[in-house]
């Protein structure tokens, strides 16, 4: 579904990329670790085309991302870490507007049940987006995903901050959409979360991927000690 | 997509706090304008009813009179108010609203408005036309500057990119969302107007007022337009509020300082006192109706008698005083027009000047069309000036004519029957009718839809750099 082959990405003489390959299949979520600067945040935003990559090529669902960037808005969603709304909108407002953008329209009732689904109480929907807590806009974000029928979610470390019990839904929601056959790849500091959620785990480091694994292969204290690992040579 | 974004942008700005003061205050001040400016034209256009009355009864008071004791009488030809002046005013409060028409001299307009105001007038009044020409644009700014840059700072447009939109849809629907509650507060300035007008009793073509209002819905195009370019390419929306205001500093206010200087500078009128040396000095190189012994006169009454086949001019059919009178006023009135058409001729040139310079400001061929439509430009009052100068020595002529034919020479206890009075028309004036003005205002029509298609174009780029 979603594949990076020999990706690359060059800032002047900074490589922030580095010949990245990797694959992400429905139902799969991809947990990308590493520091600051270690080339996360550039993958997903190569995936997102909101970057061009100086060589190789992001796929997703067989269509080059930088080819055809108008095919892979409809394949994809986007959840950034702190996802910003329109504060003078409600969040079933903010729902419709940008589900309206993707070309999708829904009657109110039908954006109700994709907010419930995401998790976000229904005394919420019609409440203005200012008094919303992060936890909360992030939830609009997975509805935006639902409601999008994104066969592609694309997180940017959707759960720093929120707290562990907004964590927590949140990563429900995810297990709850990769059992849609949903394609996730999550770039995240968070160890613990990557773990209890991903189905793999890809560690990165000055712009390369440098250890791939499946989450089933490691338990809690092993992946830790592996990235302090990598991190510390 | 497109009407999505631009129903987004109205409700956000609805329940947006400043954006409802400041719509509110244009909204408020507008409303203001228009009734202040409804009072002062409706006291105007009583004002001069009363005075044209007033005229015409003083000049048919005077009853059985010497001719040209009624031509040093005179009357008055006054301008009508046009009902679009109203709306834009224009140079009316300069150029003045009557001319007296008197013998041997043609007079300039008077009652000029901003002379009877103190020097505080120098701020200008709040009018329609100030509204729509500076505060609407300011508006448009002040609701638009941060459009595009606001979605780029929060990261908003992040989101937006990723869900299928085009910029260039995303561009137009900001555009249009940020255009209609101007153009409605504009709109409903116009109708208000248009109603006060017909209320009025005024009658008046209805394409003049369509495409005033058109011509200004072109001009908060342009400044919608550039408003979204600048926030499209502005990275924080601080830069793009600077940027535009700058931008209508000096489209709004710079550009036409910077063009009337210019143009006067360039082509100077005369000062008041070398215009009237001129003036006084060709009248004295012809015949003075008032003078029998000048060389001129004296040339004029041997031609006569020779033509006529007399040797006195007690012999003529005709009271030779009247002639020479009349000879006088064609003469003085060659003179005038001489001067005035070098007057007209140098207003041209700057009016020429100042359509070229309207390349560097839309607010430059809005302003002109907009004056042009309501009739209260500089083209209507010369043409009104020139009307009464026709009306002046055709009223000469009748009266000259009546005293030639109906006395002797040196008869000057003649009277004229009171009838001769009515014989001299009520003067009428009407300015350019629709297809007049349109003519004469292609170079401003053509500039601004220039301005239209460029920042268009400008907009499509800017829809790539977002």
């Amino acid at each position: 579904m979603l594949h990076a082959v020999n990706l690359t990405k060059s800032y002047n003489n900074h490589l922030a990329l580095d010949q990245l390959n990797l694959s992400v299949e429905p139902g799969e979520i991809y947990c990308l670790l590493g520091a600051n600067g270690a080339g996360k945040s550039t993958t997903i935003n190569l995936f997102l085309n909101f970057i061009a990559p100086t060589s190789g090529k992001a796929v997703i669902d067989q269509v080059e991302v930088a080819k055809d960037p108008q095919a892979i808005k409809k394949l994809i969603a986007y959840i950034p870490e702190n996802l910003v709304l329109y504060n003078e909108l409600s969040g079933l407002e903010n729902l419709s507007y940008f589900t309206g953008l993707a070309g999708m329209k829904y009657h109110s009732d039908q954006l109700e049940a994709f907010l419930d689904e995401a998790g976000l109480q229904g005394e919420a929907f019609h409440k203005r987006v200012k008094s919303y807590s992060k936890g909360m806009r992030q939830k609009v974000g997975v509805a935006m995903a639902i409601a999008k029928k994104a066969k592609v979610l694309l997180l940017d470390e959707p759960t720093s901050g929120l707290d562990p019990k907004a964590s927590n839904e949140f990563s429900e929601l995810l297990t709850r959409l990769s059992n849609q056959n949903v394609a996730t790849l999550m770039a995240t500091h968070d160890l613990f979360r990557a773990k209890e959620t991903g189905t793999n785990i890809g560690i990165m480091k000055s712009g390369q991927l440098v250890e791939q694994l499946s989450t089933d292969e490691i338990n809690h204290s092993d992946l830790e000690k592996l990235y302090l690992k990598h991190m510390n040579a | 997509m497109m009407l999505q974004v631009a129903k987004k942008e109205i409700k956000e700005m609805t329940r947006s706090g400043q954006f409802k003061w400041m719509l509110g205050t244009v909204l408020v001040l507008s409303l203001i304008a228009v009734f202040i400016s409804y009072n002062q034209w409706q006291e105007k256009n009583l004002q001069r009813e009363q005075a044209q009355e007033s005229a015409r009864a003083l000049w048919l008071a005077q009853g059985s009179v010497n001719p040209h004791n009624a031509a040093h009488y005179g009357t008055y030809a006054f301008k009508p108010q046009f009902p679009l002046s109203l709306i834009d005013p224009g140079v009316e409060k300069f150029t003045g609203v009557s001319i007296f028409l008197e013998a041997h001299s043609r007079n300039e307009a008077d009652m000029v408005a901003a002379a009877d105001q103190t020097g505080l007038s120098r701020f200008g009044d709040l009018t329609p036309d100030f509204i729509l020409l500076y505060l609407i644009p300011l508006l448009i700014i002040a609701l638009g500057f941060q459009s595009v840059t606001k979605e780029k700072v929060n990261g908003t447009i992040q989101i937006i990119k990723t869900q299928g939109i085009s910029n260039t849809q995303l561009l137009m629907g900001k555009w249009l969302g940020n255009y209609l509650p101007i153009a409605i507060i504009s709109t409903l300035l116009f109708v208000l107007a248009a109603l006060l007008i017909a209320a009025a009793g005024n009658a008046f073509d209805w394409r003049l007022l369509v495409t005033m209002w058109v011509i200004y819905m072109v001009y908060f195009g342009i400044i919608n337009t550039i408003t979204m370019v600048v926030s499209s390419l502005a990275s924080k929306p601080g830069v793009s509020l600077v940027l535009l205001l700058a931008t209508w500093i000096v489209s709004c206010l710079a550009v036409p300082k910077i063009a009337s200087s210019y143009t006067n500078e360039k082509y100077p009128y005369p000062t008041r006192q070398v215009f009237e040396a001129a003036v006084a000095f060709d009248k004295k190189q012809g015949i003075d109706g008032h003078d029998p012994w000048s060389e001129a006169s004296k040339k004029l009454e041997q031609e006569t008698l020779k033509a006529y086949n007399v040797s006195k001019l007690e012999e003529l059919p005709f009271n030779f005083d009247a002639i020479r009178m009349q000879k006088g006023e064609e003469h003085e009135a060659a003179v005038y027009f001489k001067h005035n058409e070098r007057l007209k001729q140098i207003n041209q040139e700057q009016t020429a000047v100042y359509r070229k310079l309207a390349v560097l400001s839309p607010f430059l061929p809005t302003r002109f069309m907009s004056m042009a439509l309501a009739s209260t430009d500089y083209a209507t009052h010369w043409t009104f000036s020139d009307m009464a100068e026709k009306h002046r020595v055709a009223m000469q002529k009748t009266l000259n004519d009546n005293f030639a034919e109906n006395s002797k020479l040196g008869e000057w206890g003649y009277k004229a029957d009171a009838s001769l009075l009515q014989e001299v028309p009520e003067f009428e004036f009407e300015a350019a009718n629709y297809n007049e003005v349109m003519a004469s205002n292609k170079s401003n029509l053509f500039i601004l839809t220039a301005w239209l298609l460029l920042s268009f174009g400008l907009m499509f780029f800017a829809s790539t750099r977002i």
